[in-house]
């Protein structure tokens, strides 16, 4: 494997999506190729940072809470608002 | 669940909500809203700004729920509508900035000042960086969220959300490189 052949396929490697034979043929090729393996190791670095900056988020249960009773007046409202159709009447406005 | 299961599950709920069914809402609502408010949270930076955004996209796509017919699935068009508030809100003149807050995950180690100093690097980074990058590398690298799903939020093919990933590493990569030279 050349490091042209690895063109397109480092971002594929960093994700864990290729197949198990091509992914051993790249890393035997990062064990002689430097550059190619800078590369690796600074996508994945970058990548890391990014995540312990960012983290992942999560509502809080006061949030969500708050957000549920809110819901239920809207809810209230629109059925409210439409009381000359059925609920079974109206038009769905998403696909099923 | 993977995306079939969600489509599913979802349409399921839909089908109860337009029946007249609160809790369908509701548990529409808890099915999403971790996505919404960690996009949003992502993107503008602050708890306060996040759930303002994430509360006036849920009331948002249920209000004109009935008016809407578009053929995505309902979490396309709910993120849809959060992705254009949150850009919205950055584009506002503010009268007082919320400052951002730390990570939301490593509390620990945020306390150390030069993993402060390092996650302020990367905020401004990717601050740097245009809008859709940002979108694809808080979608696909920070929450996690399939290539496929975030193409179909984006309204891209799978290939192009995929070029965009690669070229917003490479973006952030060489932002963060040149920051870091100089330091």
């Amino acid at each position: 494997m050349r490091c042209i052949d690895l063109k397109g396929l480092l971002d594929l490697y960093v994700d864990g999506d290729l197949p198990e034979e091509v992914r051993a043929g790249i890393d035997r090729h990062l064990l002689r190729c430097a550059d190619c393996a800078f590369e690796v190791r600074s996508l994945e670095q970058t990548r890391a940072h990014l995540r312990e900056a960012y983290g992942q988020a999560e509502s809080s249960p006061a949030f969500r809470e708050k957000m549920a009773a809110r819901l239920e007046r809207t809810f209230e409202d629109v059925i409210r608002t439409e009381p000359a159709q059925a609920a079974n009447q109206r038009e769905l406005p998403f696909p099923l | 669940l993977p995306a079939s299961g969600t489509d599913a599950y979802e349409a399921r709920l839909v089908e109860r909500f337009r029946q007249g069914d609160a809790h369908a809402l509701s548990a529409l609502f808890e099915m999403h809203v971790d996505r919404v408010y960690g996009y949003a949270r992502h993107i503008l930076g602050n708890r306060e700004d996040a759930e303002e955004v994430s509360s006036e996209a849920f009331l948002r796509a249920f209000r004109r729920a009935v008016d809407y017919r578009g053929e995505a699935p309902f979490r396309h068009w709910l993120f849809g509508i959060a992705r254009n508030l949150c850009r919205d809100r950055l584009r506002q003149p503010r009268l007082l900035t919320v400052p951002p807050d730390e990570a939301v995950g490593e509390i620990g180690e945020a306390d150390q000042p030069e993993r402060r100093a390092l996650h302020a690097d990367v905020r401004a980074a990717m601050a740097s960086l245009p809008e859709d990058q940002q979108d694809v590398l808080i979608l696909c690298d920070v929450e996690e969220w399939g290539a496929r799903e975030v193409a179909a939020l984006l309204g891209r093919s799978l290939e192009a959300t995929k070029s965009l990933l690669y070229r917003a590493r490479r973006a952030l990569r060489a932002e963060l490189t040149e920051r870091w030279k100089e330091t």
